[in-house]
């Protein structure tokens, strides 16, 4: 079942890709991608592209897929190790989701960030008190790391 | 002469079992605290086997629920129309086998839906809570039943 669900996923993405993703099998293990997503415009990550890892549980989409940042970024909601803090990556998954539409939701998550569910609490704290703070340290990340 | 234990070289495992008993009956005779006895449990375990016994909580739907789902008859499915877990066309098959949920009546191939509801009491669209809604009592075929009980 998995397998056969990748690979329709993997065709649909090839067949209508998303604007500002991509996804796609790193070698020949269908069940590790790579993918990346474009710093939404109207972030402090604009004109960064950020890289992820994927690795589906072997009873996707039963269980949720594991999805890291493998580029550094400045965000209340992912850690130094690219973790990210997604209620639908954790106990909010349904197998009605995809890669694709798991994609987008990290998309808005970096644009809006959730503060109050930090997985990073220093930067949740710098989000909160002194914005601007926050957007220049991500603006100079996004440039150090992902352009 | 060398005892049992020393032949067969347990006497350093039997000491910790009893240990370990020690423990869980400490633990029983406290007030039954059962993160703790858990969490002592959870040492027997496997670390790769932990995760998904502790993390577990929600339970999923009863057999008999998943088995009284309604099927969806083979003409009311459209070509285009597709099982969201699956991914699959239900056309694609030519004994398709569909159920629709009991409250927001979403569709699913019964094989997949199966497999997500043992473990959830979730609607994969719309994450209805499937157990939540009182099941309709059909009384419309209740006196017919008891006619049929009077012949039998």
């Amino acid at each position: 079942m998995s397998l056969k669900r990748i690979t329709k996923e993997l065709n649909d993405l090839g067949r209508d890709p998303p604007t500002s993703c991509s996804a796609g099998p790193v070698g020949d293990d269908l069940y590790h991608w790579q993918a990346s997503i474009m710093g939404p415009p109207d972030s402090p990550y604009a004109g960064g592209v950020f890289f992820l890892s994927i690795h589906f549980p072997t009873d996707y989409p039963f269980k949720p897929p594991k999805i890291s940042f493998t580029t550094k970024i400045y965000h209340p909601n992912i850690n130094a190790n690219g973790n990210i803090c997604l209620d639908i990556l954790k106990d909010q998954w349904s197998p009605a989701l995809t890669i694709s539409k798991v994609l987008l939701s990290i998309c808005s998550l970096l644009t809006d960030a959730n503060p109050d569910d930090p997985l990073v609490p220093e930067i949740a704290h710098i989000y909160k008190t002194d914005r601007a703070k926050y957007e220049a340290t991500a603006k100079e990340w996004t440039k150090k790391y992902a352009v | 002469m060398s005892t049992y234990e020393e032949e067969h070289n347990t006497s350093g495992n039997s000491n910790s079992r009893r240990d370990l008993r020690a423990q869980i009956r400490n633990l029983y005779q406290e007030d039954g605290s059962s993160t703790a006895l858990l969490q002592l449990l959870a040492q027997l375990i496997p670390e790769s086997m932990q995760e998904e016994l502790l993390n577990e909580k929600e339970e999923g739907c009863p057999e008999t629920f998943i088995d009284s789902l309604p099927r969806v008859n083979k003409c009311d499915l459209k070509g285009a129309d597709a099982c969201s877990i699956c991914c699959c066309g239900y056309l694609d098959d030519t004994h398709p086998l569909v159920v629709k949920l009991p409250h927001c009546s979403h569709r699913f191939d019964l094989e997949c839906v199966a497999v997500w509801l043992s473990k959830s009491r979730t609607c994969p669209l719309c994450r209805d809570d499937v157990l939540s809604h009182k099941p309709k009592v059909d009384i419309s075929n209740v006196e017919l039943e008891e006619d049929w009980g009077m012949y039998g």
